[in-house]
């Protein structure tokens, strides 16, 4: 099972995502704000699959914070950024900075939730083909590290 | 005593009474004293000084020497009259020349005052406009008793007299104008600086009316702000464009007006007047200067005079001192302009941060409900519903749209709270009520009320200092969840028990209210931070909370701060300045009831 975690300064915000996310069969566990977040990131073993975070909490930029946090763990977990209004500047950083996708909380006439979904679907999917890329680059590796040794 | 010695001894004496001129501050004692020299100089038994009273046009007596004076006597006015019999002093006083009889029972202006006068001397104290302001009068119980010399010493004394009264009415102008320059620097609202104005100009000023026009922030229009007199009635309600009327004119212009009848002025249009114009004796007009450009127009009426012989106009020295009224009005009100700038400054400043952060919880919220509807609609697509989910997602929801409105609500209240509507109201009334309407009942904080029983009503925005306590009162509540105590106490103090950052120049009674409580208390390093927007820990709204209530105290001209030890509790402060007219209104209700 996927394991995601939902970081949000909101109460309502977290559960109602938890609660979604969890429908769609995902092990969810929530972050009440930066600080916590990074705590249960480094916590985190394994790693979690895909990071949802609020853009601005503690500070206007603590999403970059967390997805610092998340990448220095696991390369390959995948952050998704939440903004509400305003802080589209600091979620292009984010993507700058290795963030999988943005996520706008709101966005008239659409679903967000149905979209989210989808992100952190397209997500796992790019985490799980950079799993298999490593996988198979350390076999590569191995392979050639044997046969070389080998050749002595 | 011969010639020579007698020139002597009178310049000695004029030289006393010079001395007394200068040094003396008290009117009626230096013109005693000049009396009792001028009787050494020109003998005689009795004597008196009479001032000209210039709203009533008659003579009243100021000094007097000699026996046979009582209170009926000194109270006695004196007519100014050409016509005989009418008495000497009158008559001096409207021809402007000495006046000396030998035997005043053969005199046709002698007017019997005491029996046992015969000769009389008097000789008329005149002003360099030409206008008379008094009469010195000395009498002898021998017939002839005064010679020509006699009289030209007199008229010399009349001159120091005069001399002094000028020194007396400079002094207390001098004395006006400073204190309307302290009061109008640390006058607190328009209101105030404005009843300042009128009562200083009538110290300094005679005038029959004052009023005072302001221009308004288009610069097109003049309007009343302030009357001593009849057209109170009309502040705020009439109005010059700006160039119309003799008023307008001054605006226009930026010069002093001046005439004694103003409806023969071509530039007059009769548009306020403090009087029936035909009654207007003298108007008098001058700008009132900031620093660009004028800011108002200070002008003063005085109703023509029932005395003919007496010129009622105003003269060059009350332009100046209405114009220097006028330039310390025009700075003050610019100051006063400045720090309600300053605070509505402050206030825009948070306006930017407040509405990002406003979108930022309203968005929040209503992503939040978005999704819980996505889920009720989820839900309902089942073939089996869950009674117990959908009523914990309808709460859920019910509890966003709460939040949202109280985002609102807050939004409002910060936006509004300098906007007060104000009537009078007691203190200790509006704590009542707030207290009975939110303080829970039965919960863990025990509430101690010390209200002081005496607080004079103040004239306030109800609305907005409920808002306002019951602000501190949630605040309180919202630290000491596990229980605790809250303490609001109310007292009447003076300016000086605020702490020193707080200045108010002079003295002014402050109504002091109290939130203490045993919470956590406020860490020293942002004690003066807590009234910011958005500095708030509590989880409820935008944390607009505290500068709410600092917007709300401001407005009222009063102060807000926090004092409480960090670790024994909070202990906030709330001073409303106790405005002076509404107490002493309050005071004469009482008596009435």
């Amino acid at each position: 099972m996927y394991r995601i975690l939902v970081i949000d300064d909101e109460e309502e915000v977290r559960h109602a995502l938890q609660r979604r996310l969890q429908r769609e069969g995902y092990q969810v566990d929530v972050a009440e704000g930066e600080a916590d977040g990074i705590e249960k990131i480094r916590q985190a073993s394994p790693a979690y699959d895909v990071v949802i975070t609020d853009m601005a909490m503690e500070n206007p930029d603590s999403g970059v914070r967390i997805l610092e946090a998340a990448l220095a763990h696991d390369l390959f977990s995948e952050v998704i950024v939440l903004t509400a209004y305003g802080n589209v500047a600091n979620a292009v950083e984010c993507m700058r900075r290795g963030a999988f996708d943005y996520v706008e909380k709101n966005i008239p006439g659409v679903d967000v939730y149905e979209l989210l979904v989808l992100k952190i679907e397209q997500a796992l999917e790019r985490r799980r083909s950079a799993v298999n890329t490593l996988r198979r680059m350390e076999e590569i590796t191995r392979r050639l590290t044997s046969s070389t040794r080998h050749g002595e | 005593m011969g010639k020579e010695q007698k020139y002597r001894q009178t310049l000695r004496q004029l030289s006393r009474v010079v001395k007394q001129a200068v040094s003396q501050t008290d009117l009626d004692q230096f013109l005693t004293a000049a009396l009792e020299e001028g009787m050494k100089m020109v003998g005689g038994f009795r004597a008196f000084v009479a001032l000209v009273d210039e709203d009533a046009g008659e003579l009243v007596i100021h000094s007097a020497l000699g026996p046979g004076w009582d209170e009926e006597k000194r109270q006695r006015r004196l007519q100014v009259a050409q016509e005989e019999g009418k008495g000497i002093t009158g008559y001096v006083a409207a021809t402007q020349r000495p006046y000396c009889t030998g035997d005043v029972n053969h005199d046709p202006h002698y007017l019997r005052f005491f029996e046992d006068v015969v000769s009389e001397m008097a000789v008329p104290i005149v002003d360099a406009y030409g206008r008379t302001r008094g009469v010195i009068n000395i009498e002898a119980n021998q017939p002839n008793a005064y010679n020509e010399e006699d009289v030209e010493a007199v008229v010399l004394l009349a001159d120091l007299c005069l001399t002094a009264l000028n020194l007396h009415q400079s002094r207390l102008r001098q004395e006006a104008l400073v204190q309307i320059g302290n009061e109008l620097s640390t006058s607190e609202d328009l209101e105030d600086l404005m009843q300042t104005v009128l009562d200083v100009a009538s110290k300094v000023l005679r005038f029959e009316d004052c009023s005072v026009f302001l221009v308004d922030e288009h610069r097109k229009r003049l309007t009343l702000a302030a009357s001593s007199g009849t057209l109170r009635e009309q502040v705020g309600k009439v109005s010059y464009p700006i160039g119309e009327g003799l008023t307008g004119w001054v605006a226009q212009h930026g010069e002093p007006l001046r005439t004694a009848n103003p409806r023969e002025d071509p530039r007059w249009r009769g548009i306020a007047s403090e009087m029936p114009v035909e009654q207007i004796g003298a108007f008098l007009a001058v700008p009132v200067w900031g620093r660009e450009h004028t800011v108002g127009v200070i002008r003063v009426v005085r109703r023509r005079s029932l005395a003919s012989w007496f010129d009622n106009r105003f003269t060059d020295d009350e332009i100046e001192v209405l114009s220097a009224i006028g330039s310390q009005l025009g700075s003050a009100i610019e100051s006063l302009n400045m720090r309600q700038r300053l605070i509505q400054t402050e206030r825009m400043a948070a306006w930017g941060e407040m509405s990002a952060r406003a979108a930022h919880m309203i968005g929040n919220r209503t992503f939040a409900i978005k999704g819980d509807l996505n889920e009720v609609e989820y839900l309902l697509q089942q073939p089996e519903i869950n009674r117990e989910e959908l009523t914990e997602l309808i709460g859920s929801i019910r509890r966003g749209v709460s939040r949202l409105e109280e985002i609102l609500h807050e939004f409002r209240d910060f936006v509004m709270a300098t906007h007060l509507s104000t009537g009078l109201d007691n203190v200790n009334n509006i704590i009542t009520q707030t207290v009975a309407e939110i303080f829970p009942r039965r919960g863990p904080v025990a509430l101690k009320l010390d209200l002081y029983p005496q607080l004079p009503d103040i004239r306030c925005d109800a609305v907005k200092l409920k808002r306002c306590f019951a602000e501190m009162i949630e605040n309180s509540l919202s630290f000491q969840p596990e229980g605790g105590e809250l303490r609001i106490r109310t007292e009447l103090v003076d300016s000086r028990a605020l702490p020193e950052r707080f200045s108010v120049g002079r003295s002014r009674q402050f109504i002091h209210i109290t939130f203490c409580d045993r919470g956590p208390g406020v860490p020293e390093d942002i004690k003066e931070r807590i009234f910011q927007p958005f500095f708030s820990s509590r989880v409820k709204g935008m944390g607009l909370g505290l500068s709410i209530v600092k917007g709300i105290v401001e407005a009222h001209r009063g102060f807000v701060y926090e004092d409480g030890k960090p670790g024994e509790g909070a202990c906030f402060h709330i001073l409303l300045p106790v405005n002076g007219k509404s107490a002493s209104e309050n005071a004469d209700n009482k008596e009435r009831q």
